[in-house]
């Protein structure tokens, strides 16, 4: 192949849809009554992706930091409303804290690797940044909905051991720590799991994205690896800094531990 | 008792768990300092609710609630939870050794100056408690209910606290257990002046202490003398 991509045109476009035409009839043919499913996700990934496409060029164009910021921070607010809704608690309000933490952890990681790591300049070069804050956000936002999710449950779960040790003088830190630890574990072991696959089990999604656009492999694989630790580092960063602000909702101004066993009427 | 005045008075207090329906409405109740209190009430009174109330695992909806005349709220909660400590309901310990237990309290960072116990002292608590089969590097889950209650019981004894809150401390013992812990509390109470409150179901014998009774019922508490027929 020579450097530079091959061309899909609109024909050859159309040509990809032979393989819904038969996911559509394989799910005709056994009543799997997914057909409606199908073409509403062909259409959702042809529109919002086309959408996604301009709306990129768009902002190369600019090259300007503002649109590459407000980009930035549409996908954060979006990322912490999946969490909002994958994580059912409705005792603690947790939106603002988890979007707090993903601002910081996020800008900082985000800046450093575009900046320092990879060395664009400027730091915000939007060919850089959008992607790869991109794959920052989506992949540390299931490690944080992990954590928090895990947390919240054994909160639930070990209510009688976190009150045992605040009837003994621990504060609200000291009765807890333990909880965290899981919950840090839980959203962690996914993506040290997926460095521990990489290349063996997987061509990771970036890396086959940049040798079919004709890049150096050898290259590919260095963005590659600077993704997978950054990955790794800000799902750290992201999952501390939110489970450290959701447990201090999780008890009240006097250390008591609010998230109660679910009851009907139950004061939350 | 010791002496008269109060150390945990309740003014005005209300608490519900939604606010149509209070568990205690405008409660007024000073407990006098080195008293002995029976907590008593039918099922869903809010017994376990109102000694969660006096070391503030729970907050009033309303009113306000004073320990030493001041407020709950202005004392550091590990502080304040040390001095009036609550013993739960259903003895809580975590997967380690009996002495890991009793300790535990001790690592914590507002109890860091506390000295902690020898391995006699708490041998010594656990015979007084007839426990004394226990060695202290057994582990605390292979103790049967009962025996947790008392050594739950005797890691709150170790802290000294001024109040002890009491949630049913007898319920799973057989009777010569039961009256053992009854009789170390009584004698805690007249000698060291810990004011105790408890929750219990047994009819308790007329012991070395006459206790007062606190009864709980229709949003209410009402201080009773004690009396054999008041209980029945």
């Amino acid at each position: 192949m020579e450097h530079g991509i091959l061309e899909i045109g609109p024909g050859q476009l159309a040509l990809a849809l032979v393989f819904i035409l038969a996911a559509g009839a394989t799910s005709l043919y056994h009543g799997l009554k997914l057909e409606r499913d199908l073409v509403v996700g062909t259409l959702r990934t042809f529109v919002q992706l086309f959408l996604l496409g301009y709306i990129l060029r768009y902002i190369f164009h600019l090259d300007s930091v503002w649109p590459v910021l407000g980009v930035f921070c549409f996908m954060i607010v979006f990322a912490a409303r999946i969490i909002r809704t994958r994580v059912k608690e409705k005792q603690v309000s947790f939106f603002w804290p988890i979007l707090i933490s993903m601002i910081i952890s996020y800008s900082l990681v985000s800046i450093m690797v575009t900046g320092v790591v990879v060395g664009a300049r400027p730091w915000w070069k939007p060919q850089y940044f959008i992607p790869l804050a991109g794959m920052l956000i989506g992949n540390s936002m299931n490690a944080m909905a992990i954590s928090l999710d895990r947390l919240l449950g054994e909160l639930r779960k070990r209510r009688q051991e976190v009150e045992m040790m605040l009837c003994h003088g621990a504060d609200y830190g000291e009765a807890s720590r333990d909880m965290v630890k899981t919950a840090m574990r839980a959203g962690m072991i996914p993506s040290i799991n997926s460095m521990m696959a990489a290349g063996v089990v997987f061509i990771p999604g970036m890396m086959t994205g940049q040798i079919l656009a004709g890049a150096d492999p050898v290259l590919a694989i260095r963005y590659q690896i600077v993704v997978m630790v950054m990955l790794v580092g800000s799902t750290a960063v992201v999952s501390l800094l939110g489970v450290l602000l959701v447990r201090r909702l999780c008890f009240g101004p006097g250390h008591q531990l609010l998230i109660r066993p679910e009851r009907p009427g139950g004061r939350s | 008792m010791v002496s008269a005045g109060s150390i945990v008075e309740f003014r005005d207090v209300s608490y519900g768990f939604s606010e149509g329906r209070p568990l205690f409405s405008r409660v007024n109740l000073s407990i006098r300092k080195g008293g002995y209190y029976l907590v008593q009430g039918p099922s869903g009174a809010g017994k376990s609710t109102f000694l969660r109330l006096i070391n503030r695992l729970e907050e009033p909806l309303s009113g306000e609630i004073l320990f030493r005349g001041r407020a709950l709220s202005s004392y550091p909660p590990p502080l304040l939870r040390r001095s009036i400590l609550y013993v739960q309901q259903s003895p809580t310990v975590i997967d380690a050794s009996v002495r890991e237990n009793l300790l535990m309290p001790f690592f914590f960072r507002s109890n860091a100056h506390l000295e902690r116990p020898e391995d006699g002292r708490m041998k010594g608590l656990l015979q007084d408690f007839l426990l004394q089969g226990i060695g202290l590097g057994d582990n605390a889950l292979t103790l049967s209910t009962g025996q947790l209650q008392r050594l739950c019981l005797i890691r709150g004894l170790l802290l000294s606290p001024e109040v002890l809150l009491l949630d049913e401390p007898a319920s799973a013992l057989d009777t010569e257990s039961a009256r053992v812990v009854q009789s170390m509390l009584e004698r805690m109470n007249t000698e060291s002046g810990v004011t105790a409150l408890m929750v219990t179901h047994r009819t308790p014998d007329p012991g070395a202490v006459i206790p007062v009774i606190l009864k709980l019922g229709h949003g209410r508490i009402k201080e009773e003398a004690w009396n054999m027929e008041s209980w029945r």
